[in-house]
């Protein structure tokens, strides 16, 4: 460590209360001197439990050992330079407890000499500032802290992290949430859009999931970046960017991947490909001279333990271990899935959290909390639980709910195998076979049936009450010897459900389907969901969602942008199958097609306004024609049939146009003097019969 | 069909309104005075900037325009494109309200105006005159009133109106484009016009972005609210009329567009406000800005009180929409120097949505169409529409006008102001700061300055309060802010502590 590097100098050369030095750094020796706090592990806090504590101070990645299914690590180092300030993470290596209060990252240069600590400090950040900087970085052009705010509030940050300051809750004052996850000071650490790049890929850069992954629009991570980092302005000002991390020279870096080899920094962190040290034996007693030591010690990292969590792993560490995690608590409590979910009685939101659990209140607490995890093993199939895992589409079925459950990438094939296996209930009674597909029918629905659909959903269409989940394809979901045990008994997987026990002590209510049998009616309704075809008897004839416009007793006329006539395009579509599109500008028509009319959802709702098309592939498109003519607008006769008005050049002139089984008959008229209209077009390939009178003219298409 | 019907309380609204609408509550107004009431609200299962957003069930009432038929029916146009016709929406009884299709298949309608027995409404390639010829109820003429603007597919080519000035001509608003398909170039995006003879739009004034709402004050003269955005640092309410230019240089090549009336020098670009008022003579100032974020994010709809009484003491004034922040604030005009000028209040907030378009009923109650969809607001509803109720046994605390003088303002309030109160040190402070006039997206309050006040003078009534004051700037915005001013009975504090005065002329002695 004797070269001379370029950025030590300053450190080096000139005393501390010289003005040359940057007042962060004065800052930090002061601040490093008088505050010293312990890690916080929030499953710790909450259960202690020296096995949680040894798992997530990631004490297993260099020692072995823990049971916990999906091991602690640290953040991904990749494009550090480019999201994090250079000034923060020095302060923060120095000692992390300046970074953020509560950080579990070990002191690990409170282990090496003073006189070579700071130069080992500026080598790293050396070597940092060199990994892989590839990412492209965008802001958003808007953003609205204000709508973070609410997202933050909502979606289920406040289970782990605690309410903004200024924040208003409508329960009224929030009990103070001790056990909260603090927060870096963002101002310092980073910059809006580096903040929203991680929201928005936040399982790259922790892998491990114990900040999980929510999946949020690249708009929401900026809105809820631009909340915490306290940006109120619509647009992020680039002045607080993060700034390129000035270069070091080549020595600097050297010497910084040693330290980082040295000091074993793979073992936690990824982004590093760096090797990784063998596994080293835990020194049991946590007496002097290892990392439990309460000051630091050469060459190991220092952790800065309370007493108490000092005894809670001296024993642990005197325990005989568990090898494997067979109820679920150890890594339930490690990755913190208790701040949401409830799980043998154990878990669930806190006093302090519970508020900020929101949703759909007509449902009770099912509406608003998270579902249990008790069996969940048993109840949900395999492929399920990794697809929810996943966060693949389609998995979130409670969309009542606003908490979001994260998503998990990295660890959805293990954690479902391994809840599969520890839940898996082999003596549970399988559910009957039934064949008769009507009595499943009829069950759900609210002729003569169970009712199911007056609180579920049934695909697009909305229940008749409370608007439970969607019920419909439940049997890709659950296991079938699970459902039939739920619905014998809610209640009993879910204390407190609105779902009413259908068939109480094991006897149905409805005795003329199916034989009055509980078992087969469980067992048909499963069968009747899992054929997939028809739909329970009671919903109003509406297919409610779906916005294919569908032309019955009268046309249908809609306005559109729409490919090949433009945007000023007037759909018609007439009872029986016929459909004409009109140019606005014009009032002429523009494109004819039989089948399948028009798809009004773009047009209705999509923000983008995208050009739209016929929903057939065969549409045939009228000449053109270049006559100056004005669209005058549309009369509706009684039967619904349009009358298009036009002016040509002064002469007034009308198209009046009607489906007539499968037909389409146009009959353009004008008025009285002696002027003519344009010549009529046509649509290509189309044959038509014509029959002409005084100042009319009829053409009828597709009439053979 | 099922609708949902309910009245709420302030608190019971807080509960019911989740995290939501309250994460930055800065003003709640004069919130006591004013009960809100759900004519139909509705939740979409996607945010409102998702592209697979869907409605929720029941009519789609994403208002985008509101106008009366008589015998107490609203006609209600939604964005999706239908007109309904709804009964009974005065009543506090749900079943008393009914829904009717009047007209159906409209491209995005943003206005809509009636006009003898037809309704007028302007979609995005034109003014649409809707007639029942045959009086069922459902309209069976689409008549073209007007056309003549461009309309390239750009999906932010919206077109607002119609809407009617003293003198008796329609006005049309053309937001500019934006996103694919933007053209800005030919057309009149950008620009404000009337409807002519011969079903024309016929351009008069330039330089808007997303001239979304209109509305006329007692006097007939029309004014409109612009959003913020390039060129635009806050929302300003302007006066609409002909040769003027409002500051958006976007839509400026229209101006060499054959039946341009303009032809302008543009103003100095990147220098601050009031700089960049003084090199063009065309290019006035809002009448009012409503400063970012402290009133408002983006200002809507524009509509004058004009209720007798029945909607509190405010009649005269014009309250503007706001979408983002789901609320309703008030302006207070006055004309110094031939133009109007004022102050600006935040006034109603906590709507269930984003806040598009406001319409009195002649009863005195406010309907406040809302519609969340393509942005976002406070509000955790999709859409929807509210009745406004105003409670005479509440009657607000309020600074009811406040004026410019030469040398300060005077403040009129609602009720007797607490003497000691108001002569507390403290009870007011006085900053004003203008923008930079630049095509940034945008901008911060520049040039801040705290100005220093004499001893408030108050009348022997309570009810107006003298404020001379050193250090007025004319262009700037003047922002009084209060610190524990009470009424003289029951000792009440107002509603809104803040006032935002545009100072664009100082009055002479």
């Amino acid at each position: 460590m004797n070269h001379p590097c370029s950025i030590e100098k300053p450190f080096r050369t000139y005393p501390i209360s010289s003005l040359n030095i940057p007042c962060w750094f004065v800052g930090l020796l002061f601040v490093s001197g008088f505050l010293k706090a312990e890690p916080h592990v929030v499953g710790y806090e909450r259960f202690d439990d020296g096995a949680v504590l040894y798992s997530e101070l990631g004490c297993a990645n260099c020692h072995g050992g823990s049971a916990v299914e999906v091991p602690r690590k640290g953040p991904n180092l990749a494009a550090l330079s480019l999201r994090v300030r250079k000034e923060w993470v020095a302060d923060f290596l120095k000692d992390p407890e300046n970074g953020r209060k509560g950080s579990t990252m070990p002191h690990m240069f409170d282990g090496i000499p003073e006189a070579e600590r700071e130069t080992a400090i500026t080598d790293v950040m050396a070597w940092l500032g060199t990994r892989p900087t590839k990412l492209k970085i965008r802001a958003q052009r808007h953003t609205n802290a204000e709508a973070g705010s609410a997202m933050y509030h909502e979606k289920g940050c406040g289970a782990c992290h605690a309410a903004t300051p200024d924040f208003i809750s409508p329960h009224g004052k929030l009990e103070k949430f001790e056990n909260a996850i603090s927060h870096p000071d963002f101002r310092k650490k980073t910059d809006v859009k580096g903040l929203a790049y991680f929201l928005g890929n936040i399982s790259t850069f922790r892998p491990d999931g114990r900040m999980p992954h929510i999946q949020l629009l690249p708009e929401e991570a900026s809105d809820i970046a631009a909340h915490l980092w306290d940006d109120q302005a619509s647009v992020p000002d680039t002045k607080f960017d993060v700034r390129t991390w000035t270069k070091a020279d080549f020595d600097a870096i050297k010497r910084g991947g040693e330290w980082v080899n040295k000091l074993n920094c793979a073992s936690c962190h990824d982004g590093l490909s760096e090797q990784k040290a063998a596994l080293i034996k835990p020194i049991s007693s946590g007496a002097g001279g290892g990392c439990l030591s309460d000051e630091p010690a050469e060459g190991r990292p220092f952790y800065d333990l309370s007493e108490k969590q000092r005894k809670s792993l001296v024993a642990f560490l005197k325990s005989e271990k568990q090898t494997s995690d067979d109820d679920g608590k150890l890594t339930l409590a490690a990755m913190n899935c208790y701040a949401c979910h409830e799980r043998d009685g154990i878990g669930g939101p806190v006093v302090e959290t519970n508020s900020f659990f929101i949703g759909d209140e007509g449902l009770g607490d099912s509406g608003r909390l998270a579902p249990p995890l008790t069996g969940v093993g048993h109840k949900l199939k395999l492929e399920w639980i990794e697809s929810v895992f996943s966060g693949t589409e389609g998995s979130r079925v409670r969309d009542y709910v606003k908490t979001q459950m994260p998503k998990y990438p990295a660890q959805a094939k293990k954690m479902a195998a391994w809840l599969s296996k520890i839940d898996s209930n082999p003596d549970a009674t399988p559910i009957a076979k039934v064949e008769d597909l009507e009595a499943g029918q009829k069950l759900l629905g609210i002729h003569g049936g169970v009712n199911c659909i007056t609180c579920h959903r049934w695909e697009e269409r909305a229940s008749l009450g409370i608007q439970a989940m969607d019920i419909s394809n439940l049997n890709q979901r659950l296991q079938p010897s699970w459902f039939r045990e739920y619905l014998l008994n809610p209640a009993s997987y879910r204390p407190g459900t609105l779902m009413p026990p259908l068939w109480p002590g094991g006897k149905s209510m409805v005795p003329d389907v199916a034989g009055g049998d509980a078992e087969t009616q469980i067992g048909a309704i499963w069968n009747f969901i899992k054929n997939g075809e028809g739909v329970p008897e009671g919903f109003p004839d509406r297919a409610s969602g779906a916005f294919e416009l569908i032309p019955k007793d009268r046309p249908i006329i809609q306005r559109t942008f729409l490919n090949k006539v433009g945007t000023k395009a007037i759909l018609v579509g007439f009872p029986g199958e016929v459909n004409i599109a009109i140019d606005g500008a014009s009032g002429q028509p523009a494109l004819v097609w039989k089948g399948k009319f028009f798809d009004g959802y773009d047009t209705f709702f999509t923000r983008a306004a995208p050009f739209g098309d016929p929903l057939e592939e065969e549409v045939f498109e009228f000449e053109k024609s270049t006559a100056p003519m004005r669209f005058r607008g549309y009369e509706l006769d009684e039967k619904g049939n349009p009358t298009f008005l036009r002016s040509e050049d002064g002469l007034e002139v009308s198209e009046r146009f009607s489906g007539e089984d499968g037909k389409l008959v146009r009959t353009i008229r004008w008025a009285e003097g002696g002027a003519e209209p344009a010549k009529p077009i046509h649509p290509v390939g189309v044959e038509f019969e014509t029959k002409a009178t005084d100042r009319a003219i009829t053409f009828t298409y597709f009439s053979k | 069909m099922k609708f949902e019907f309910r009245t709420f309380s302030r608190f019971q609204k807080l509960i019911f309104s989740g995290a939501v609408g309250l994460a930055f509550c800065i003003n709640l107004g004069a919130q006591d005075s004013y009960n809100f009431h759900e004519i139909l609200t509705a939740s979409s299962p996607s945010t409102s900037r998702s592209k697979e957003w869907k409605p929720g069930d029941g009519v789609a009432l994403e208002v985008s325009g509101m106008a009366w038929m008589g015998d107490g029916k609203l006609a209600v146009a939604t964005r999706k494109g239908d007109i309904w016709i709804i009964d009974g929406v005065l009543s506090d009884k749900p079943d008393d309200v009914k829904f009717s299709l009047f007209a159906s298949g409209l491209h995005e309608p943003l206005g809509l105006t009636k006009e003898g027995d037809d309704l007028l409404t302007t979609q995005r390639s034109e003014v649409t005159r809707l007639r029942d010829k045959d009086g069922d109820g459902v309209a069976d003429g689409y008549l073209t009133e007007a056309d003549g603007w461009n309309v390239s597919g750009a999906y932010h080519a919206y077109a607002y109106g119609p809407e009617l000035d003293e003198a008796g001509e329609y006005w049309v608003t053309l937001n500019l484009d934006m996103g694919p398909h933007t053209n800005n170039h030919n057309g009149w995006r950008g620009w404000g016009g009337t409807i002519g003879k011969d079903g024309k739009f016929q351009p008069q004034s330039f330089g808007m972005r997303s001239p979304s709402g209109m509305g006329a004050n007692a006097a007939g003269d029309l004014f409109f609210s612009d959003q913020q955005g390039t060129w635009i640092p806050a929302t300003p309410i302007y006066h609409l009329r002909k040769g003027v230019f409002y500051g958006n240089q976007e839509s400026a090549k229209g101006q060499e567009i054959e039946g341009s009336p303009m032809k302008i020098e543009m103003p100095k670009a990147n220098v601050p406000y009031p700089q960049a008022l003084r090199s063009s003579k065309e290019f006035v100032p809002p009448a009012v800005w409503l400063p970012y974020n402290k009133v408002g994010r983006s200002g809507t709809d524009v509509q004058l009180i004009d209720a007798d009484g029945k909607f509190g003491p405010f009649d005269g004034q014009l309250l503007i929409g706001e979408f983002t922040n789901a609320g309703v604030n008030r302006v207070f005009l006055e004309k110094v120097g031939g133009e109007y000028q004022g102050a600006c209040f935040p006034f109603l907030s906590g709507f269930p949505a984003a806040v598009l378009r406001l319409e009195f009923s002649d009863d005195g109650p406010l309907f406040v169409g809302m519609t969340n969809r393509g942005w976002s607001s406070l509000g955790n509803r999709s859409y929807g529409l509210v009745r406004v109720d105003y409670d005479p046994k509440v009657p607000p605390f309020a600074i009811q006008e406040m004026r410019a003088k030469s040398d300060g303002f005077e403040l009129k309030f609602t009720q007797p102001v607490d003497r000691e109160t108001v002569l507390a040190a403290g009870a007011f402070e006085l900053e004003n700061y203008t923008y930079q006039y630049s095509q940034k997206y945008g901008g911060d309050e520049i040039q801040k300055q705290i100005l220093k006040i004499e001893l408030p003078v108050v009348s022997n009534d309570g009810l107006t309060v003298r404020l001379k004051v050193d250090g007025l700037r004319e262009f700037y915005v003047h922002e009084l802010r209060t610190k524990g001013i009470k009424s003289a009975s029951g000792g009440k504090s107002l509603d809104s502590p803040t006032a935002y005065y545009t100072l664009n002329q100082i009055p002479p002695k």
